[in-house]
């Protein structure tokens, strides 16, 4: 995203909701911490800069753990508890593992909310705002399913690391929505969220069973780059595909036609409303008992931070999509799952 | 003809190499798509990368010693390369130059910290994994670069005779340089005397301060060869490259029966060791394993091609001993 649209973008939220930074901590020192290295979290890190100077914050800085080790994050956690950051946007390294750290740093004072993925209820955190992920994979898998016109529908799932909580809920979610449509699972590539893997593996898959597939469905970042470029490289157009995410490989190869269309999630709006909300937090507000959210295979405090479907025809203005998206959840957060005195 | 027989057998690449043929006649004759051109493209791609990523792993276990941080250097200068003409439109030979410099440079830090200090190889390389990806990540912010040359994209994407890719070449002459070197130079024969037995090397006149620092010098630039072609085959600087070496860097070498105190390691049965991983990594795939298996099933056959290599030498050995 370029740095004029994000600017468009803070300005038309600050617009919309009237927000001003008269109820907020001057001395709030958000950190945005993912699990690890991934450019899906890379819009976190305007997101937090954009937050920190629209709602006057001391600081608002995305702190990224090497490697995705939850003992590396959980002394990442506590190396910025202990440099004064106050405020916490996580993704969790895991969904149990993580809980005791949150704990820590909730009993410390420092508000925490779970940020595009979710902690295991029972936790500290406050509530987590991330994609549906099920429902995206679901709704990603019936848009392919939409352009197979054969009667046998074979696809195949590229999906994403097995300790990340999510992956398990979309492979339930795209075998779902196939067993609906009559359609059929052939293989789920798991575990292939970095290049080398996803390079190895889809290629290989391609190789074998290019014939054996009719569409392609991916519901993680780095797959879904690997498979637009697999697809384009043996220029079978037969094989459809739906991919995830926005990154630039993608979205070219919707433009081209190798590619139907990509499930866009919203980094950016997870990053500045999280960043919105623990100041809020700090500044005395609290998480209204009675809000209405959503439940999930892990919390029953689930904000879903939003989803689209975009295809060729609207390749070129998604970031509209996203910015839609986020307009909407942030128009009304506030007064939906927050109680300000 | 008896006696070549037996001169092969005894050698290392002996049972890599039948393990080999075993993997690729009974994962062929289950799938027959497995010896397609485009499968064994695909194939070959793996083992270009990741034969560099063993030999710069293999090179440190031949003095005895090993490097935690191939991944880190490789990663690292994968994202110089991409980032150099990303950002700064350097033209491509130029910034594989730079790239490939990086990783000669942290070879040297490496070799000249361990050599120095005489603290051990694995607390040093651990502690340099860690400073070469901070590095990495402090540049990047985990963002890809994309702007890669069109010369290096059609070099990634580009094979001879539609099979054999145009990535293999750089690795095929490393593996006969290192052959060449390990075999018939000094510095070879230096590496393999400090990794066999460091005190007779030293009392020999052998420098072991100078082997060391070059040992490490060469496996940086390898990581940092394997770090540039990996990024003509994805057509992006990622970030994340090199975060998954480790394991394959040191499975390679010891499939080809590489000795991890020293002293001893072969060329081209680790180059073996390597098509070996490959054969089972995509023989994973094309047998629709379940993922949550996958890592179970690697390990094990991994450990199966280990044990039938040790196998075979230990009996080779009886043999030789009865004689």
């Amino acid at each position: 995203m370029s740095n004029y649209l994000r600017r468009v973008l803070a300005i038309g939220l600050l617009s919309a909701v009237g927000v001003g930074s008269a109820s907020a901590a001057g001395d709030s020192k958000i950190a945005l911490v993912p699990g690890g290295p991934h450019p899906y979290f890379a819009a976190w890190e305007q997101a937090g800069k954009d937050a920190a100077k629209d709602f006057g914050l001391a600081a608002a800085d995305y702190k990224v753990p090497q490697k995705w080790e939850l003992s590396q994050q959980n002394q990442l956690l506590e190396s910025l508890l202990t440099q004064g950051y106050n405020g916490f946007l996580i993704f969790p390294g895991d969904p149990v593992g993580s809980v005791s750290t949150v704990d820590e740093l909730v009993s410390n004072g420092a508000p925490v909310v779970g940020g595009a993925g979710c902690f295991k209820d029972p936790s500290s955190a406050s509530f987590c705002l991330g994609t549906d992920t099920g429902n995206s994979a679901y709704i990603g898998t019936k848009e392919l399913l939409k352009t197979l016109t054969g009667t046998k529908k074979r696809i195949a799932h590229f999906t994403g690391f097995l300790v990340d909580p999510n992956t398990q809920l979309r492979i339930d979610a795209v075998k779902k929505a196939a067993e609906e449509e009559g359609a059929t699972v052939v293989q789920v590539i798991a575990d292939i969220d970095a290049p080398e893997p996803a390079e190895e593996k889809i290629n290989a898959y391609l190789a074998a069973h290019a014939n054996d597939v009719d569409g392609i469905i991916t519901s993680a970042w780095v797959p879904a780059v690997v498979a637009s470029n697999a697809v384009r490289k043996i220029g079978d157009k037969r094989i459809k595909m739906v991919a995830i995410d926005h990154d630039e490989v993608v979205l070219k190869a919707i433009k081209d036609g190798f590619v139907n269309g990509t499930m866009l999630q919203n980094p950016y709006g997870q990053g500045y409303i999280g960043t919105f909300v623990l100041d809020k937090l700090r500044s005395g507000c609290t998480v209204k008992t009675d809000a209405p959210f959503k439940k999930n295979a892990l919390t029953d405090k689930f904000i879903d931070s939003g989803t689209a479907y975009v295809a060729a025809d609207k390749v070129d203005t998604y970031v509209d999509a996203m910015r839609d998206t986020t307009k909407k959840l942030f128009e009304t957060f506030q007064a939906t799952y927050l109680t300000c005195k | 003809m008896n006696g070549s027989l037996a001169n092969a057998m005894r050698s290392d690449w002996f049972g890599p190499l039948l393990v080999t043929i075993i993997a690729v006649v009974i994962v062929g004759s289950f799938n027959p798509s497995f010896l397609s051109p485009l499968n064994i493209q695909v194939l070959l791609l793996a083992i270009a990368v990741n034969g560099l990523i063993a030999f710069s792993q293999m090179l440190i276990i031949a003095i005895g010693q090993m490097n935690l941080s191939v991944g880190a250097i490789g990663g690292l200068c994968a994202i110089v390369f991409a980032g150099m003409m990303d950002v700064w439109h350097v033209p491509a030979p130029l910034a594989a130059l730079s790239a490939l410099s990086i990783g000669v440079i942290c070879g040297i830090i490496n070799g000249v910290l361990i050599a120095r200090t005489g603290i051990s190889a694995f607390v040093i390389t651990l502690a340099t994994l860690s400073v070469y990806k901070g590095i990495n990540l402090g540049i990047t912010h985990a963002q890809p670069f994309y702007n890669i040359a069109e010369s290096v994209k059609s070099v990634g994407q580009g094979a001879i005779f539609g099979v054999v890719p145009w990535l293999m070449l750089p690795t095929m002459a490393v593996g006969l340089v290192l052959w060449f070197m390990l075999n018939r130079q000094p510095i070879g024969r230096f590496i393999l005397a400090v990794g066999g037995n460091q005190h007779a090397a030293e009392l020999s006149g052998i420098s072991i301060e100078n082997t060391v620092v070059t040992a490490h010098a060469l496996s940086g630039f390898l990581a940092a060869l394997a770090g540039l072609l990996l990024v003509a085959r994805l057509q992006m600087g990622q970030p994340t490259i090199g975060d998954d070496w480790l394991i394959l860097s040191f499975a390679a070498p010891v499939i080809g029966g590489a000795i991890l105190a020293g002293g001893h390691v072969s060329v081209p049965a680790t180059l073996l060791g390597v098509v070996i991983v490959a054969i089972i990594t995509q023989a994973l795939v094309l047998f629709d394993i379940d993922p949550f298996l996958v890592q179970v099933v690697l390990g094990a056959m991994i450990l199966a091609a280990v044990g039938a290599n040790r196998f075979r030498e230990s009996r080779l050995s009886r043999k030789l001993k009865r004689l």
